[in-house]
C-alpha cells in the first residue's frame, strides 16, 4: 500500500475513533473555536479572508496588508502592503488575487513568483470618492459568467465631503432639510451594488443600500447583500440582489439613469416604498444582529456539520455569527435567521468568513472605531450532532420546525414550551432627534398556537397558528424544548420573514 | 430573591432623566448631599472615566453624557459580577430592548437605563457598605466587553490599585501601548501607502524614498503631485476610522506641480484624457503605469543619490508623435531633462527621444 494512503486511513480511524467516542458525551462541543497566531505588530482588523486552492488563507487587513497564512506551517507572509483600506478579497489563483481598496479594486499578480505581488493594476475605479470616512467599499464576488460585483457604502453625516472628491458631485443625494441623522450619496454610486463585466466596464446594478458591508454568491449564483440598521432600514437584512432593483435607501438614486425627480428624500414614502424591494431576511436588532456581515455558504457537504446549503453571516455586536436558511415562496427568497455559536467562545466584531478545503470555517474580526474585535477565529465541527434547530419552513397554517436530533414528545408537543409573536419592520424616514441605533418594531402581538404535531421521525415539529399574515416577522422562542437524549436546543430564539404566504 | 441590604434605595430615589443641556442645575436637585460624579460615553466604546473612588454608604448621583453616536447604558453590578451581568444581557434575547438590555439580577446593583447620543441619565445611590471593586459596564449589545470600569468604595481616600496594574479596567486604559512597529516587518525606504492625502485627488500614493525623501502621485490625474523632505506619514487618524481623515505629511514639501498633466502628446495645448493602469514593482520601486491619450506611460521616481532630489524615468515606448513637458519654475524644483530641446517651460522631445528619459529634480535651495 501506498505510505501516504496508509497514513491516510489510519487518521481517519483515529478520526472515526473520536467522533464515536464523543457522539454520547453531553457535554462535548458540536464546534470548537481556536484563535489563529497572528504575527506581531500585525493590527489584525480583518477586511477580507479568503482562501488558495492549496488551503493556505489569504487575508487583508485596514492597514494595508495582504498576509498568506499556511495553516500546516502555522507561518505568515507578506502578499502585498500599503494599500488604502482593503476590505474585501477574491481568490483568481495562487498567484494572483482581488483585492477591494477604498480608491479602486485591484489586482494583485506575483509576476515573478517569489510569493510576494509584484504587480498592483487596476481593475476598476470608475465610482466616486467623496472622501468621506464611510464610504466603504465591499467584495468583490464573482458570478459564473465572470462578472465581479462590489458593493459601494454611503458617505455618512458624521463627515463632509472633502474638497478633493473624485466624480461629479450631486448635493440631492444628500438630505438637507431634517435628515442630519440620515446617510448620503453625494458621488456616484454610493449606495450600489455595481457589476465589472468581463469586457472591463463598471456597471451601476442595483441602488439603495446603506451600509452593505456584506456581499456573496450561493451556489446557483443568486447575489445577495447584507445591509445595516439605521435610517431607511429599520432592522439589518439580507437582500436577494437583482439588476436594477432598489432596496430602500433613497439617497442612491441620484444616480439612476435619467433621474429627474430632485432630492429622492422628498418622494413621498409611499412612493419610495411602492418601488423597493423587500429583504428576504430580516435580522431582529438586539435580538439576532444589529450589523451583520459577510455571508457564506456552506457547501461542505457535512463537514461542518448538518447545516448544508445554509448560509452563515458575520455579525458585529454579538459574539455570535448568524445562520440563515432560506426558501423559495411566490418565486422569492424568504426565510429565517437563528443565533450561531454563542456563548462558545467567538469575540464580536464577525467581519469576514470564509471555508477552508477541510471544512472548517475562518472567521476575521474587525473593530475599525466601532465595537469589535481583532484577529482571526477557525471554527471546526467535531462529528457531535449539535441539538438544534435544523430549519424553519413556512406551511400553509403555520410552521414546520426540524430539528437535528429526534425530539423528546412529551416537551416538544407541549404548547407552553413555545412563544411566539409577530411583528414589522416600518419602512420609514428617520426623524431628526431619532438615535441612529434605535430601531422599532410595529404591531407586536403574541400568536397562539392552534396544533402541534411531531413527525414520525420524531424531528419535526408541525405548529398551526391562530393566524399568519404576509409582512410580518415570525419570532419563536422555545422553552425547555428537549431532544429524546435531553439535550436543550443551543440556540432558542429563531426569526422568520414572512413576505408571502404559501398559495 | 435575597434582596440586597443596599439595593433598597433604588427604589427610594428617584432615577433623573435629564435631557442634555437643560441638566446642570438639576443635577444637585436629587439630593443636597448627594457627590455627582459625571461620566461620558465617548467614541471608541468607552467611557471617558474609568475608575473612580467613592466611600462606604456615600450618597452618589452618577450622571451618563452620552456623547458618541450609538446608544449606551450604565450597570453597576458586584464585585467581579461584570461579565456574569454581561452574559446575562446578551441571554435576555428577545426581550434585551423592551428591559434596555439590563437583565433581572441580584449582582445588578443599580442602573442608568439606555441613554441615547445626545442624552444625559442619572442614578442616585447609597455606596455599599462593604469596600471593593464595584464595576460598570455598558450591557448594550456588543459593548460590555469593552465598555466598562470601576467604583472602587474604600474607606481611605487612596485605595486605587496602580492604573497600570489595575486589572479592573479595559487593558487598552491601563496605560497607552503602541505596538512597536506599525505592520508585522521592517519598513525600510522605498516603501509607500495608497491614502487619502491633501493636495492631491483621493486616489493617490505616499512613497517615501531612501535620504528622508517622499513624493506624493495623483492616481486620477497620473502625475507626480508634490515632494517633501524629512519624515513620511502619520497614519493614526487615517488607520482609527470612524471619522473624517488624511493622512499627515511629517516634513516639509518643498517641491508641488501647480501644472495639470504635464506630459502631453501630439499636442502641448490641450489637456490630455488620462487613465491610471497600475504599477510594478521594479526593484523595490513602484512603476506607474497610465496612457495619456492613447499612448502608454511608465514613470519610475527614485532617489539621486546625495542630492535633495529625484530622478524620474519616463517611458513612451509607442510614441510616434512628438512629446513635450511642461514645467513650472515656482514648482520649487530645478529641472534637468536627459533629452529633448528646452522650450519657456517645456521640453520637447522626439517619439524616438520619449521612448526612455530622465527628469532629475532638485530641490532650489532659494527659491
Amino acid at each position: 500500500m501506498n505510505p501516504v494512503l496508509t497514513l491516510a486511513f489510519v487518521g481517519l480511524a483515529l478520526i472515526t475513533v473520536a467522533t464515536s467516542c464523543s457522539h454520547d458525551d453531553p457535554q462535548s462541543p458540536s464546534y470548537v473555536i481556536e484563535t489563529i497566531p497572528m504575527p506581531a505588530d500585525l493590527e489584525a482588523e480583518t477586511g477580507g479572508l479568503a482562501f488558495l486552492p492549496d488551503g493556505r488563507l489569504a487575508a487583508c487587513f485596514t492597514r494595508g496588508e495582504v498576509m498568506i497564512y499556511d495553516p500546516a506551517q502555522r507561518n505568515w507572509e507578506v502578499f502585498a502592503k500599503g494599500l488604502h483600506e482593503p476590505l474585501g478579497l477574491w481568490v483568481v489563483n495562487a498567484r494572483e488575487l482581488l483585492v477591494m481598496q477604498r480608491p479602486e479594486l485591484t489586482r494583485l499578480v506575483d509576476t515573478d513568483g517569489d510569493g510576494e505581488a509584484d504587480l498592483y493594476e487596476k481593475v476598476a475605479d470608475d465610482f466616486g470618492l467623496s472622501g468621506n470616512y464611510h464610504e466603504f467599499n465591499y467584495g468583490p464576488v464573482k458570478d459564473k459568467n465572470g462578472n465581479l460585483f462590489i458593493a459601494l457604502n454611503t458617505a455618512s453625516y458624521g463627515g463632509k465631503i472633502q474638497p478633493n472628491t473624485r466624480g461629479v458631485v450631486n448635493t440631492l443625494g444628500r438630505d438637507g432639510a431634517d435628515g442630519r441623522r440620515q446617510m448620503f450619496s453625494a458621488v456616484p454610486y454610493r449606495g450600489w451594488v455595481m457589476k465589472q463585466t468581463p469586457q472591463g466596464a463598471l456597471e451601476p446594478y442595483a441602488s439603495g443600500f446603506r451600509s452593505p458591508n456584506g456581499i456573496g454568491i450561493d451556489p446557483d449564483g443568486n447575489l445577495f447583500v447584507t445591509d445595516n440598521q439605521s435610517d431607511w432600514v429599520e432592522t439589518s437584512t439580507l437582500y436577494h440582489v437583482k439588476e436594477g432593483h432598489f432596496y430602500g435607501h433613497p439617497a442612491s438614486l441620484v444616480w439612476k439613469e435619467g433621474w429627474n425627480r430632485g432630492s429622492p428624500f422628498d418622494l413621498p414614502i409611499e412612493e419610495l416604498d411602492h418601488m423597493r424591494t423587500q429583504a428576504s431576511v430580516y435580522f431582529p436588532h438586539g435580538i439576532i444582529a444589529n450589523s451583520p456581515a459577510q455571508p457564506v455558504w456552506d457547501t461542505t457537504d457535512g463537514k461542518f456539520g448538518p447545516f448544508a446549503g445554509q448560509l452563515f453571516v458575520g455579525e458585529m455586536n454579538h459574539k455570535r455569527i448568524v445562520r440563515v436558511m432560506l426558501e423559495k415562496v411566490k418565486g422569492e427568497f424568504q426565510g429565517a435567521c437563528i443565533p450561531f455559536l454563542d456563548n462558545q467562545g467567538l469575540p464580536i466584531g464577525n467581519n469576514r468568513l470564509a471555508f477552508a478545503p477541510d471544512g472548517s470555517l475562518w472567521i476575521g474580526q474587525i473593530a475599525h472605531g466601532w465595537s469589535g474585535d481583532k484577529g482571526i477565529r477557525r471554527v471546526t465541527f467535531t462529528g457531535k450532532q449539535p441539538m438544534d434547530i435544523y430549519r424553519m419552513s413556512l406551511t400553509t397554517k403555520g410552521f414546520d420546525l426540524s430539528f437535528t436530533r429526534p425530539l423528546d414528545a412529551a416537551t416538544a408537543l407541549n404548547k407552553d414550551h413555545y412563544r411566539i409573536r409577530h411583528y414589522y419592520y416600518a419602512y420609514r424616514k428617520k426623524p431628526f432627534d431619532e438615535p441612529i441605533d434605535h430601531s422599532q418594531q410595529s404591531n407586536i402581538q403574541q400568536i397562539g398556537i392552534k396544533r402541534l404535531h411531531l413527525s414520525p421521525d420524531g424531528r419535526t415539529v408541525s405548529m398551526e397558528l391562530d393566524s399568519l399574515k404576509a409582512g410580518y416577522v415570525y419570532e419563536l422562542e422555545l422553552h425547555n424544548v428537549k431532544s429524546k437524549d435531553g439535550m436543550p436546543a443551543e440556540n432558542q430564539t429563531i426569526c422568520y420573514t414572512l413576505n408571502n404566504l404559501l398559495e | 430573591m435575597k434582596i440586597k441590604k443596599y439595593q433598597k434605595p433604588i427604589r427610594a430615589l428617584l432615577v433623573l432623566i435629564i435631557l442634555y443641556g437643560t441638566g446642570l442645575e438639576a443635577d444637585g436637585a436629587a439630593t443636597d448631599s448627594a457627590r455627582t460624579i459625571a461620566l461620558e460615553a465617548v467614541s471608541g466604546m468607552q467611557y471617558n472615566v474609568v475608575r473612580f473612588q467613592v466611600k462606604p454608604e456615600e450618597t452618589v448621583t452618577l450622571s451618563l453624557t452620552n456623547k458618541d453616536d450609538m446608544a449606551h447604558n450604565l450597570v453597576i453590578t458586584e464585585p467581579k459580577a461584570r461579565e456574569a451581568v454581561v452574559n446575562a444581557a446578551l441571554a435576555l434575547g428577545a426581550k434585551g430592548p423592551e428591559r434596555d438590555y439590563i437583565p433581572e439580577s441580584e449582582q445588578v446593583l443599580w442602573t442608568i437605563p439606555v441613554t441615547y447620543p445626545g442624552e444625559k441619565k442619572a442614578v442616585t445611590f447609597r455606596a455599599p457598605k462593604k469596600e471593593g471593586a464595584y464595576p460598570y459596564v455598558c450591557t448594550y449589545p456588543g459593548h460590555g466587553f469593552l465598555m466598562y470600569g470601576v467604583m472602587y468604595v474604600t474607606k481611605s481616600g487612596d485605595g486605587m490599585p496602580d492604573l497600570a496594574k489595575d486589572t479592573n479596567i479595559p487593558e487598552a486604559r491601563r496605560q497607552e501601548q503602541r505596538p512597536a512597529r506599525p505592520h508585522p516587518y521592517e519598513l525600510s525606504p522605498p516603501y509607500w501607502y495608497r491614502a487619502f492625502l491633501e493636495g492631491t485627488s483621493l486616489a493617490s500614493i505616499a512613497v517615501h524614498l531612501p535620504q528622508q525623501l517622499s513624493y506624493c502621485w495623483d492616481m486620477e490625474f497620473c502625475q507626480l503631485r508634490y515632494a517633501w523632505e524629512g519624515g513620511f506619514l502619520d497614519n493614526a487618524d487615517l488607520w482609527h476610522g470612524h471619522k473624517n481623515a488624511y493622512a499627515k505629511i511629517l516634513g516639509t514639501v518643498f517641491f508641488s506641480d501647480r501644472i495639470t498633466k504635464p506630459i502631453r502628446i501630439g499636442e502641448p495645448g490641450a489637456i490630455p484624457r488620462v487613465d491610471y493602469k497600475g504599477y510594478r514593482v521594479r526593484d523595490r520601486y513602484p512603476e506607474f503605469h497610465y496612457t495619456v491619450g492613447d499612448s502608454d506611460v511608465f514613470e519610475l521616481i527614485k532617489e539621486l543619490p546625495g542630492k535633495r532630489g529625484f530622478i524620474r524615468t519616463i517611458r513612451i515606448p509607442d510614441a510616434t508623435e512628438p512629446v513635450w513637458y511642461l514645467f513650472d519654475d515656482a514648482s520649487g524644483a530645478t529641472y534637468e531633462f536627459s533629452a529633448g530641446v528646452m522650450q519657456k517651460g517645456k521640453v520637447v522631445l522626439t517619439p524616438a527621444e520619449a521612448r526612455e528619459f530622465t527628469i532629475q529634480m532638485i530641490k532650489k535651495e532659494n527659491p
